[in-house]
């Protein structure tokens, strides 16, 4: 029995990683910046001699590295003195677990988002570096969104809710889980022109211009901060649930859906060559995606490939000229027939390589394309759940992954409840022991 | 019999024309086709060739989704002449996604995929509840149960399910199928399912196979 996956698992729980929320702040926010001046200087280089071998440690070297540059040099195969710690953030549900069993306050679980003070107050506590999801960037959703209302409550107390993306969803009380998908209004093209045209258009308000003009002095520079290209299928997946993109997709008005897709791809092109040109410096560029599941893409590859490939080369491109030539993306599942048109339109770090029960996608990926793709991510977060034994086992074989190099372990995904607290600190040491 | 009528409604099944399908449908009635050889020589061959091709990777997820918007387009009409005729489903499935979880499209394919084998399915929807499971068991005469869970904090809810059936003094009557993202064929066995399969058309081809064997005794 087939389940389309992981696709929405840990994400639409709070909200924050499948889209962005408001400015599309994921992890950096302003106070945060202005609160945190002991970042703003630039961190020491350390200089390797040119036609040095591609070396993946500083053997024996006495030299402290900032995360920002163990990252980035690991992502670049330049030396490193060891590797970083990173997370992908927590399920709320796991956090208030935490609290509960009084390992951490309760005030954290409360106030827990990527990259925020909670977060880092919860880095220090478990001993992580820093979590992989900070970046900023522009409001590349619909805008303004549709309003949220409850259009019905059915006799079991579910409710019927449109949410801002015009999707319907049934929200049923005492359920964590993620509602289900009912409904949605994107359904032909007198709906696309009439209500989701205008909504995906480009606009200054899209940009906090200010907060660009000033990014690279109030910006963090010990750890890696991305520039957040948005979604070029994912986000109106989101606004039409599966079913209603395959009906889309095959509409008889056979331009409609590709109309779709460029016109909110323009707009998002628009917005990263806005947030450039204010001169913001940024450590990568990140897409999230989340197209595939437990049996591989969403769609069919060549009908993605048609759809997606010029809009990823573009902003891709744009991204290489203004000196950013590490570019993410974030898609949960079985990944491996999209990855060729990511790859080849400029895509090179798989995220968050989810382990599922399908296993490891980065070797093959590696195998395939060479050294021009890199990973964050492919650690089974799922060993968390079990013993320092099963631990044990899982960085044997993040070691060996490692070892290939432009590999950064993480969390296959947010850490789900039932993750040993005890374990997470164990493994966030045991991992700071590769070199 | 008009095969090339036939032939032409799996063909407009299985490129998702679900008008076409409709108005065929309408034409091979028209012309005195049998419904239930509608029903098997066009709906249920053009589902199964979807299937085959879906397991093979050679169709996706969208594909699978119009070609069953299609086959229920067919169903729509063909069902009361069936009904007329006294032409029975293969067997009776409850399927669901189990208490917790929200997540249906795995189960909606599932169950769109069965549904094309010929098979009856009572659809619980999400958040099942194992003792709504039960009673749709019994009341519905059902061999086969499908439960779905996509998430690991919930796929215990499978386990509960088959718990249920137990206590309730019917597992011995039905066949528990499994799956979803998080399952393995390990966990199945671990919690006495009967199948597990990977995806869908594979879950719709065991689905047969296993009601077949309940009828069979």
């Amino acid at each position: 029995m087939s389940g389309v996956s992981i696709i929405w698992q840990g994400c639409k729980l709070n909200g924050s990683h499948d889209k962005p929320s408001p400015w599309g702040l994921r992890g950096e926010s302003f106070r945060f910046y202005s609160n945190q001046t002991n970042h703003n200087n630039p961190p020491k280089t350390i200089h390797h001699k040119k036609g040095a071998p591609p070396a993946h440690s500083v053997p024996g070297a006495n030299i402290t590295m900032t995360n920002r540059e163990r990252a980035l040099n690991i992502l670049h195969y330049k030396p490193y003195d060891r590797m970083p710690a990173v997370h992908f953030g927590y399920w709320p549900e796991l956090l208030y677990e935490w609290a509960e069993q009084g390992k951490i306050p309760l005030a954290l679980a409360q106030s827990w988002g990527d990259g925020n003070a909670a977060d880092e107050e919860l880095d220090r506590l478990i001993g992580w570096d820093f979590n992989w999801y900070r970046t900023a960037g522009a409001h590349t959703g619909l805008l303004p969104g549709f309003e949220h209302k409850v259009l019905e409550v059915l006799p079991d107390g579910t409710r019927r809710v449109q949410n801002g993306d015009g999707l319907i969803e049934k929200i049923r009380p005492g359920v964590t889980s993620i509602p289900s998908e009912d409904d949605y209004l994107l359904k032909d093209r007198a709906a696309f022109e009439e209500l989701y045209k205008p909504k995906m258009q480009f606009s200054p308000a899209r940009i906090n211009y200010e907060y660009f003009k000033n990014f690279n002095e109030t910006r963090r520079y010990d750890v890696p901060v991305g520039l957040h290209l948005g979604s070029v299928l994912g986000s109106i997946r989101s606004m039409v649930s599966v079913v209603g993109m395959s009906y889309l997709i095959y509409d008889e008005d056979e331009e409609l859906f590709a109309d779709i897709v460029d016109t909110f791809a323009e707009m998002q092109y628009q917005c990263a060559e806005e947030i450039l040109a204010t001169g913001a410096k940024f450590d990568f560029a990140h897409y999230w995606e989340d197209i595939c599941y437990n049996s591989g893409p969403l769609l069919s590859p060549e009908i993605f490939n048609e759809l997606c490939a010029k809009h990823y080369k573009k902003r891709n491109d744009l991204c290489h000229k203004y000196g950013i030539d590490i570019i993410s993306l974030d898609c949960d599942g079985v990944t491996e027939k999209l990855l060729p048109t990511w790859y080849e339109n400029g895509i090179n770090t798989m995220f968050p390589i989810e382990i599922g029960t399908w296993g490891d996608q980065f070797e093959a990926a590696r195998n395939k394309f060479g050294t021009g793709m890199r990973g964050v991510g492919g650690m089974d977060k799922t060993v968390l759940r079990r013993d320092k034994a099963a631990v044990d086992r899982e960085l044997v074989r993040l070691r060996r992954l490692s070892a290939l190099g432009g590999f950064i372990p993480c969390p296959d995904h947010r850490l789900m409840p039932g993750t040993k607290f005890e374990l997470v600190q164990y493994y966030a040491e045991e991992i700071k022991k590769i070199k | 019999m008009n095969t090339e009528l036939l032939n032409e409604i799996s063909e407009k099944l299985q490129r998702g024309k679900a008008k076409d399908v409709s108005a065929l449908v309408n034409q091979a009635l028209e012309e005195g086709i049998a419904p239930d050889v509608i029903l098997n020589d066009a709906l249920v061959v053009g589902m199964n060739i979807v299937g085959e091709k879906f397991r093979s990777n050679e169709v996706f997820v969208p594909e699978v989704l119009v070609a069953a918007r299609a086959m229920n387009a067919g169903l729509k009409i063909l069902n009361p002449v069936l009904a007329d005729a006294g032409v029975e489903p293969i067997g009776t499935a409850v399927i669901c996604t189990v208490k917790g979880d929200m997540h249906d499209i795995g189960k909606n394919l599932v169950r769109m995929m069965i549904e094309g084998q010929g098979i009856k399915c009572v659809d619980l929807g999400v958040d099942a509840a194992p003792e709504a499971v039960v009673a749709a068991v019994k009341e519905n005469n059902a061999q086969l149960v499908c439960l779905s869970a996509l998430l690991t904090t919930t796929m215990g809810g499978q386990r509960d399910v088959i718990e249920a059936l137990c206590e309730a003094g019917i597992r011995d009557t039905v066949r528990v199928m499994v799956g979803g993202a998080p399952v393995t064929k390990e966990w199945a066995d671990d919690i006495g399912a009967d199948c597990y399969t990977l995806d869908a058309a594979s879950a719709a081809k065991e689905a047969k196979r296993l009601i077949l064997e309940m009828k069979k005794g």
